[in-house]
């Protein structure tokens, strides 16, 4: 019964809404503000971290997100726990290399930089752009045209 | 603290969550395209409807407050509103306004901001597409063992102290 549960497979539908609904109430029942819409984001709050860890260590002050500033927020470290948990449970864990370590290292960075550029990751994008702001779906226009970009080289095989 | 531990518990959650789903955001689009597979797609549009609606209800019992998200802007215009005698008309309202308005809104005259943005987003879309799968998936695929992600990981890290020292005051010479 137990193995069962673990090989669940929850849609990406499940997901998006369990994400949707969890980043409007941390914000709006758990205080996760301000900034608004800033329940989920995969890359201001790495910043948030990377920076509060920079600015105790060396005493910079280096931008922070004011809901950061005693305790930065934790969101990637539980993404990572709970999916090392639901990778073990059902048994998915392989330590592997595709070989395209550089590549991914390289890529890694400039995504981070783009990324803090239109102040988040898709995801805040798309929960910015629920919350209406017009600048949002500018990045989220921008981000539609770079992923047709994106498949049509894959599609044509100039980059694998 | 209490933001804090709220967060850890519901990036545990959302990990499992996404782990089991193999969400994606950019991978929607492009399996759609790809090979014609719409479940990540669908997956994308539920989380922006269900984040819409939600917001929507929150603000119709006052739990959200709608008002033009400020993150670098405040600092920037309180510095401004430091120096007496600018000759720069300020922005009047200061209280509740509906976040299309003030300084993220699309004007002629703020098209660098804008320009800037879409420029950024392309880049951030096309980059996640090459790279295989968006901030989250690759959060995902390192705890799951993918070296690649490991990797993909310290670079998305060390970006944050790119950014600071490198991006941010060329892009200052510019604007």
């Amino acid at each position: 019964m137990r193995k069962r549960i673990a090989h669940l497979r929850p849609s990406a539908v499940t997901y998006g809404v369990v994400a949707g609904l969890l980043a409007v109430s941390v914000q709006a029942l758990f205080n996760v503000k301000p900034p608004p819409a800033y329940g989920i984001c995969m890359a201001c709050h790495p910043r948030d971290m990377v920076n509060w860890l920079l600015n105790h260590l060396t005493g910079s002050h280096w931008e922070i997100a004011p809901v950061s500033a005693t305790v930065p927020l934790l969101t990637t470290v539980g993404l990572l726990i709970g999916a090392s948990i639901a990778a073990r449970r059902a048994r998915e864990y392989r330590w592997l290399s595709l070989g395209k370590r550089a590549r991914s290292f390289l890529f890694g960075l400039l995504v981070m930089n783009a990324a803090l550029i239109v102040t988040g990751c898709p995801t805040r994008l798309l929960l910015l752009s629920a919350y209406g702001e017009v600048m949002a779906l500018v990045g989220v226009a921008g981000l539609v045209i770079g992923i047709l970009c994106g498949t049509w080289l894959l599609k044509k095989g100039l980059v694998s | 603290m209490g933001p804090a531990l709220v967060t850890l518990a519901m990036g545990t959650l959302l990990g499992y969550l996404a782990q089991r789903s193999r969400f994606c955001l950019i991978g929607g689009l492009r399996d759609f395209i790809l090979v014609r597979d719409t479940e990540l797609l669908k997956g994308a549009l539920a989380l922006f409807i269900t984040a819409w609606v939600a917001f929507s209800v929150a603000g119709v019992f006052g739990l959200v407050d709608f008002q033009s998200p400020k993150l670098q802007e405040t600092v920037q215009e309180e510095g401004r509103a430091a120096t007496i005698s600018t000759p720069v008309p300020r922005p009047a309202a200061r209280g509740p306004v509906a976040s299309t308005d003030l300084a993220r809104q699309i004007t002629w005259t703020n098209w660098p901001i804008w320009a800037l943005t879409a420029v950024a987003g392309i880049a951030l879309g096309l980059f996640s597409t090459l790279a295989n799968g968006c901030p989250t998936r690759q959060h995902v695929l390192a705890a799951q063992g993918i070296q690649d992600s490991v990797f993909y990981l310290i670079g998305f890290y060390l970006g944050v102290i790119v950014f600071y020292l490198i991006t941010k005051p060329l892009l200052a010479l510019f604007m």
